[in-house]
């Protein structure tokens, strides 16, 4: 099997975010970036599936060094080899511009039998990206994914999906498929030192818009289907009533609350 | 026009749709336009007779046994010529798994802008500018859609409270021809959460445990404070993810939603995905050290401090109120 797995550099989780001066994002010059948590699930379900019917898993992502960096974690935790799409003309891009750039590369690449990515990024967070290469390539796909089965030497997928309310579907579909996978459906794997020292000596191409054919409008901020006008802090709107002093007192004044006021117990 | 995706489940309208006629309802008076909403399914016309009772404009109904069960490639092949044909001004859709199963598609094949995860809106001008959150929810995003219409937005479960669905209409219903249509993607199997002490859907007080508690021995503080208050214990996604209690007992969008008369969040910093799972509780109180945790924004009672002193003081008032 061929397997493509994307991986989004996002802020390590542990940064704290500021938002920059225009107010269109956050000041993103001094973070530390990592592989978007659901991403390294991803990564994880496509090394397992090529353990047990063998082929490739090449890691992708797009960005400046952020990119290059995650790649190389992918690389270390045993992908076979790294496709960085790098170009200043990739910044700024909404999902829309990322997925069509994603599936330019994917197509350049030969294709693929399966293309994983994780089910929501941890900075935009809305779960469009995987879905919309799916339609930009063309292919078939699968959301929320909490389980894979691979048939017919990679030909035939089952997903086993995870919908609202505790319940799951078992889907089945052909490939080449896009699936975006759910957080916990394995343990991720550490990267060895073995891993680390592998990877250097991995295949890493880089490929510019040029190189995928894609117009200076069709990608980045040019490419976007829409304009970031302004990023907030969100508002409290709450009506919650802190109870202070000691756990001794905030406890006792709680209780007194939940009986007398909210009169719930 | 204002489109609406209705969602139905089990011939019901699930409550998103609801909020999405919400959504519409207050888009149709800002912008002037009338509200469309839209139902795909088998079977599916008693749920269109119950949407043209509220304050909206027509029904459209696509009715064919191929859609008695959502797939994306049946829910894009049949909406997608609809919209080319009515070209509405947005298209609503849930923020829900099945919404963001085939927006994006629908969206992508149309050439035209999706926002997903709106929770507020606003008019500048003639211009609709869409919020949406990022960053679990720790931040907002306004966004201005590019290109001409229609614009697809996808709206945050909770965002447009059902409460302020305007009845009050006799709304036209229209059939919409749907050839049959085949999906690519199978569905073979669904299975449910194995009901069992764990079912919170009753349980009208729920102590909930998540992240903060730090290992899964320290879940005992929960069971003990649970226990001694009489009620039933919750857990969020992360709690589940990491092994420390079994799937069943997760509250949340891809986990169990509940409605107690009281919840208790105890080291739950609040994720959307969380939220949307028990928000609707009559009284929430939230213990967390962190000011900032997004689950006082649901709260009713907070006490910010360490859950490991909080929680036993609470547990012992109870013991000694039992004991009293």
């Amino acid at each position: 099997m061929k397997i493509i797995s994307c991986m989004k550099p996002v802020p390590d989780p542990a940064s704290r975010l500021i938002i920059n001066e225009t107010k269109t994002w956050i000041k993103d010059q001094d973070l530390t970036f990592v592989a978007s948590e659901a991403d390294n699930y991803a990564l994880e379900e496509g090394l397992r599936l090529k353990e047990k019917h063998g082929g490739e898993v090449i890691v992708l992502s797009m960005g400046g060094e952020e990119a290059a960096r995650v790649l190389r974690s992918g690389l270390a935790m045993g992908a076979d080899r790294a496709i960085h799409l790098l170009d200043p003309k990739f910044k700024g891009a909404d999902e829309f511009a990322a997925a069509a750039t994603l599936a330019k590369a994917i197509e350049k690449d030969g294709g693929a039998d399966l293309v994983l990515a994780g089910v929501q990024s941890d900075d935009l967070g809305t779960g469009m990206t995987g879905t919309m290469m799916a339609e930009f390539l063309g292919w078939v796909h699968a959301t929320v994914v909490v389980g894979v089965e691979a048939a017919a030497g990679g030909k035939s997928l089952k997903a086993r999906r995870e919908l609202e309310g505790g319940i799951n579907e078992t889907v089945e579909l052909p490939a080449p498929a896009v699936l975006t996978i759910q957080f916990g459906i394995n343990q991720p794997r550490y990267a060895s030192l073995k891993g680390i020292m592998a990877a250097k000596k991995k295949n890493f191409k880089v490929w510019t818009a040029a190189d995928l054919g894609l117009a200076d409008d069709a990608v980045g901020k040019a490419g976007a289907m829409y304009e970031v006008k302004e990023i907030l802090i969100p508002e409290k709107k709450s009506k919650v009533e802190i109870l202070g002093g000691t756990a001794e007192e905030a406890t006792a004044a709680l209780v007194e609350k939940l009986r007398k006021e909210a009169k719930v117990i | 026009m204002i489109f609406v995706v209705a969602e139905h489940k089990d011939n019901k309208l699930k409550p998103i749709t609801s909020e999405l006629l919400v959504f519409a309802q207050r888009l149709s008076r800002d912008f002037n336009q009338p509200v469309t909403a839209v139902v795909l399914g088998a079977g599916v016309e008693p749920l269109a007779d119950e949407m043209k009772t509220k304050k909206i404009d027509r029904v459209m109904v696509a009715d064919h046994p191929d859609l008695a069960e959502y797939t994306p490639d049946s829910y894009v092949g049949v909406l997608k010529p609809i919209l080319e044909q009515e070209k509405p001004f947005v298209v609503l859709i849930g923020h829900t798994t099945q919404g963001m199963d085939f927006a994006p598609r629908l969206a992508v094949s149309m050439r035209h802008p999706l926002i997903a995860g709106c929770v507020e809106y606003e008019k500048q001008g003639d211009r609709l500018i869409l919020t949406r959150q990022i960053f679990n929810a720790k931040m907002n995003m306004k966004t201005a859609v590019r290109g001409g219409p229609p614009y697809f937005a996808t709206a945050s479960p909770g965002a447009f409270p059902a409460d302020d669905l305007e009845a009050g209409g006799n709304a036209e219903v229209v059939k919409v021809a749907a050839d049959s249509v085949s999906s690519r993607r199978k569905i073979l199997e669904r299975t449910g959460v194995q009901k069992g002490k764990a079912d919170l859907s009753s349980a009208s007080i729920i102590v909930s445990g998540g992240r903060g508690l730090k290992q899964k021995e320290n879940f005992d503080l929960i069971f003990e404070l649970a226990d001694a208050i009489g009620g039933s214990v919750g857990a969020s996604r992360p709690v589940v993810d990491a092994e420390w209690l079994p799937r069943e007992y997760q509250v949340g969008s891809s986990g169990q939603t509940v409605s107690p008369k009281l919840y208790i969040a105890v080291g739950i910093s609040g994720a959307i995905q969380h939220l949307v799972g028990m928000q609707t509780a009559r009284c929430i109180v939230a213990i967390n050290k962190d000011p900032e945790a997004p689950i006082f924004k649901v709260a009713h009672y907070g006490i910010v401090d360490d859950l490991f002193k909080v929680v036993p003081a609470l547990t012992k008032i109870f013991k000694d109120l039992k004991s009293a």
